[in-house]
């Protein structure tokens, strides 16, 4: 049975197929259309995921879509009409951009993809991240938390899943949190008040509250409040979300916090400002926590299961996560490699699968490498056109090599294998890089990653050493599996671990176990004989506002751009034999338009 | 040589925008509007920069693959020289204000603005393109230029931008006439109609877009007073906290609602 499920038009549009339970391809739009948090139907996405399996539009059973559009538009609507006259602003903007397109999902995918009506289903939002977390997650049973910014009106909701192996599996909703009161929403506010871009930034958020301390506990309280059934609600007078498209927050939230800061304004820590601004991302930091940590202890007290699926976009805040995992009462806690929109496109695939079709549960590979594969050759070529000297070699001398430049300081970009999905760079399409000062920090900041100094970068390490440079709970391993957890690096290697250990400490490590990335484990091992540490420092393989390179050729444009030493695609190896390659092709090449 | 010389011609600004001089120089006077002007071709400079960039990545043509990729580091740089000389304006000023009028549709036509897609066009369409874009933006910069007398560091970004797009302009005609000798002018003006044909959808889809949000409006404030009342009422009755999920809710994947 062939399953397409697509999500699409908020932000980060994917498509996944699931060939006889098991997913075959999952590539998020940006990668393969190049433009980054690209929301547009991922028409590329559904063509490379066709080709990846060789199956034709005609032989798809069902293309599922990851929510209920007109459901979505109820919401819409009705926020409007709710905020009469202040939303009069906002109603024609949304209604033109929902009217014009996005409602009408199930003509859209059947004039795109040529398959009959019959064949288009739907899943609630919710529905698919609850999937995604429990159904790609090694558990049989286990509680399910999803929380994001909003689906159709869901923002929250807890559950659990049951599935045995090769019968039925249960995913049940118990209850839900609706719009406007979303824990999504209040970070994504403080995201816009603290200059970041909404939807985007919010890992920003994150990175800042480590500079900070909850100074502004007592304010941000007042703006979320516990109900007395054990949930929360936001106090939409600080608010303007739900009534505007203009701004997220209202002047009241200004008077509370104090003026926001201006985008494209550095944020200068050694000034007043600078440390207000982060003691505000501390505080809201601290309460999304809190919140967090007590709506899962009570899902836990409710359930008495042991282990956790954790969806939707919040999920991505390692650091929460973390606490979840020390304070919830939880023993395993599982976030997918993509927990946000995009990882939709699998869950409501597999959604219609188990739960549609009533198809029996399969195990699923448990990595994140569903997109298109790299091509070493395209490199080779590329190479040999420009003139450079591109080697091709076999793995063991590859690993070599490659540990060699890494020991001698030398920026690697890494590709080999498939694509990984989500927004992590997990290993397939990394920048590696010695991890050992605070100078290498900066230098990828400065010279390559072109972002705020404040922002940390995440290391990988051996399963089997994890434990002696971070300090790894019970449990924590699972998380760190595919980089969702914040764990302390051991005070005693601090000092050696400089480029990934952030202010406070910790670092979003991964874990990496030698059968989701063979080659990758054995560089780490390489790399450890030579300087003691088989610890890497691992950032995503892409530059500032530019999507994860997919094809070897955007690791070559990238490479050419910017001051990564040496690339690596598959078995080739490329690397800049002066720091000035790319000065003396710039040089050569308006010599030759000369 | 001649090359060098028709490009050279192209820094000075056509008659059309030499007769909205006074215009452009009302429109940059306001520090204000200069800041999110600047913020805007920032934004522009970078969108090209992606396209070109993109252009680079999927040519077959490895000089042509050489010369985007210069071309894209240039415009990567443009948008970093526009947005660190707003910035330095906005830290400058005392306002927090944004100016009601922007002036954007006097934006320059640069590719950015267009709907490129860079996957399904041709090396010679691809240059035939950007000759026009570079050629146009550097008549609408040179104009910018003229009139920032009284911004004399805004008016260097805009000179040494007009220098790079001089290179710009010649290399993609020098290739343009490499790549396709025989009807590189048919190109030209292929993609001199693609650009007319784009600004009228340009313009139809914004008149359209104010059409439609003026009706809607209009029924927003007609139609939508009695629905609001019954929607606020309903509102007050909600109460904030959990919400059962239904077991039946979720059950058929085949309706939308």
């Amino acid at each position: 049975m062939n399953i397409l499920g697509i999500s699409a038009h908020y932000h980060d549009s994917a498509a996944a197929l699931v060939v006889d339970g098991v997913p075959a391809c999952a590539v998020q739009e940006e990668r393969l259309s190049r433009h980054k948090g690209d929301a547009a139907f991922p028409l590329m996405a559904v063509e490379a995921c066709l080709q990846q399996t060789g199956i034709e539009p005609d032989e798809l059973d069902a293309v599922v879509f990851y929510e209920r559009p007109m459901l979505k538009f109820d919401r819409v609507l009705t926020c409007s009409l709710r905020a009469f006259p202040q939303s009069w602003r906002a109603f024609p903007k949304a209604m033109k951009n929902l009217l014009g397109e996005k409602v009408w999902m199930r003509g859209i995918i059947s004039s795109h993809l040529g398959v009959p009506g019959r064949k288009i289903l739907f899943t609630e939002h919710h529905q698919s991240h609850a999937a995604t977390a429990f159904l790609t997650a090694p558990t049989r049973h286990a509680a399910i938390m999803t929380a994001d910014a909003v689906g159709e009106w869901a923002t929250l909701s807890v559950g659990d899943g049951e599935r045995q192996s090769n019968g039925p599996t249960r995913i049940r909703r118990f209850r839900e949190i609706r719009f406007p009161h979303s824990l999504g929403m209040l970070y994504s506010t403080f995201t816009a008040y603290l200059g970041f871009k909404v939807n985007e930034d919010e890992y920003k958020v994150m990175g800042l509250a480590a500079y900070g301390r909850p100074t502004m506990l007592e304010q941000v309280r007042r703006v979320i409040h516990s109900t007395p059934d054990g949930a929360f609600a936001l106090d939409l007078d600080y608010f303007e979300f739900h009534t505007t498209a203009e701004r997220s927050y209202s002047s009241r939230f200004v008077d509370l916090l104090g003026p926001p800061r201006r985008p494209y304004e550095p944020i200068d820590l050694s000034t007043a400002e600078g440390r207000r601004f982060a003691d505000c991302a501390a505080s809201v930091q601290l309460v999304l926590e809190d919140t967090l940590v007590e709506l899962a202890r009570a899902l836990q007290r409710e359930t008495g299961l042991t282990d956790l699926c954790l969806g939707g976009g919040v999920a991505l805040n390692g650091v929460a996560n973390a606490r979840l995992l020390a304070e919830s009462g939880f023993e395993r806690i599982f976030v997918p490699p993509a927990p946000g929109d995009a990882g939709c496109a699998i869950g409501a695939a597999l959604y219609c699968d188990r739960i549609h079709f009533g198809n029996p549960d399969r195990d699923l590979p448990d990595h994140p490498f569903w997109g298109p594969a790299v091509d070493g050759s395209e490199l080779a070529r590329l190479a040999r056109e420009d003139g450079h000297f591109a080697e091709e070699l076999q793995d063991g001398a590859l690993i070599d090599q490659v540990a060699d430049d890494l020991a001698a300081d030398r920026i690697v970009g890494w590709m080999e294998g498939a694509l990984e999905f989500g927004p992590r760079a997990l290993g397939h399409r990394s920048i590696f890089a010695a991890p050992h000062t605070a100078e290498m920090r900066d230098r990828l900041n400065r010279e390559i990653k072109y972002r705020e100094p404040f922002r940390p970068f995440a290391p990988v390490v051996p399963i089997e050493a994890a434990t002696r440079y971070f300090d790894i709970p019970e449990g924590g391993v699972r998380l760190a599996r595919f980089m969702s957890g914040v764990f302390p690096v051991r005070k005693e290697w601090r000092s050696q671990l400089g480029a990934i250990t952030h202010v406070d400490g910790t670092a979003r490590v991964q874990v990496l176990e030698a059968s989701m990335a063979p080659r990758l484990h054995a560089l780490l091992g390489a790399y450890g004989q030579r300087t003691g540490i088989p610890v890497l420092l691992n950032t995503s393989f892409n530059l500032a506002g530019e999507p994860i390179v997919n094809r070897a050729v955007e690791g070559y444009s990238t490479f050419l751009r910017c001051k990564i030493d040496v690339l690596v695609a598959g078995g080739t190896r490329l690397r800049k034999r002066t720091s000035t390659m790319e000065n003396t092709q710039s040089e050569r090449t308006k010599e030759q338009v000369a | 040589m001649l090359m060098m010389d028709s490009a050279r011609s192209h820094e000075r600004s056509t008659v059309f925008d030499r007769m909205l001089a006074p215009v452009h120089r009302w429109i940059w006077s306001d520090a204000n509007r200069r800041v999110q002007k600047l913020f805007r071709f920032g934004e522009t400079e970078t969108d090209g920069g992606r396209d070109i960039l993109r252009a680079a990545e999927v040519t077959s043509d490895p000089l042509l693959r050489r010369l985007y990729l210069e071309h894209a580091i240039d415009e990567f740089r443009h948008g970093v020289l526009f947005r660190h000389r707003a910035a330095a304006l906005l830290k400058a000023s005392t306002s927090r204000s944004t100016p009601g009028f922007k002036g954007e549709w006097l934006a320059p036509g640069g590719h950015g603005l267009d709907d490129l897609q860079v996957d399904g066009e041709s090396d010679c369409d691809m240059l035939a393109f950007l000759h026009l874009s570079e050629k146009a933006a550097a008549s609408r910069f040179s104009i910018y230029r003229d009139v920032m007398e009284h911004d004399l560091p805004t008016r260097a970004i805009f000179e040494e931008i007009l220098h790079d797009e001089t290179f710009h302009m010649n290399y993609t005609l020098t290739q343009l006439v490499r790549v396709e000798p025989q009807r590189h002018s048919r190109h030209l003006w292929r993609a001199r109609l693609s650009r007319l044909w784009k600004a009228y959808l340009r313009l139809a889809t914004g008149l359209a877009g104010i059409l439609g949000s003026t009706l809607l409006t209009i029924q927003y404030f007609v139609l939508l007073p009695p629905f609001a009342w019954l929607a606020r009422r309903a509102a007050r009755r909600e109460r904030c906290g959990w919400t059962i999920v239904s077991s039946e809710r979720s059950n058929s994947l085949e309706r939308q609602y």
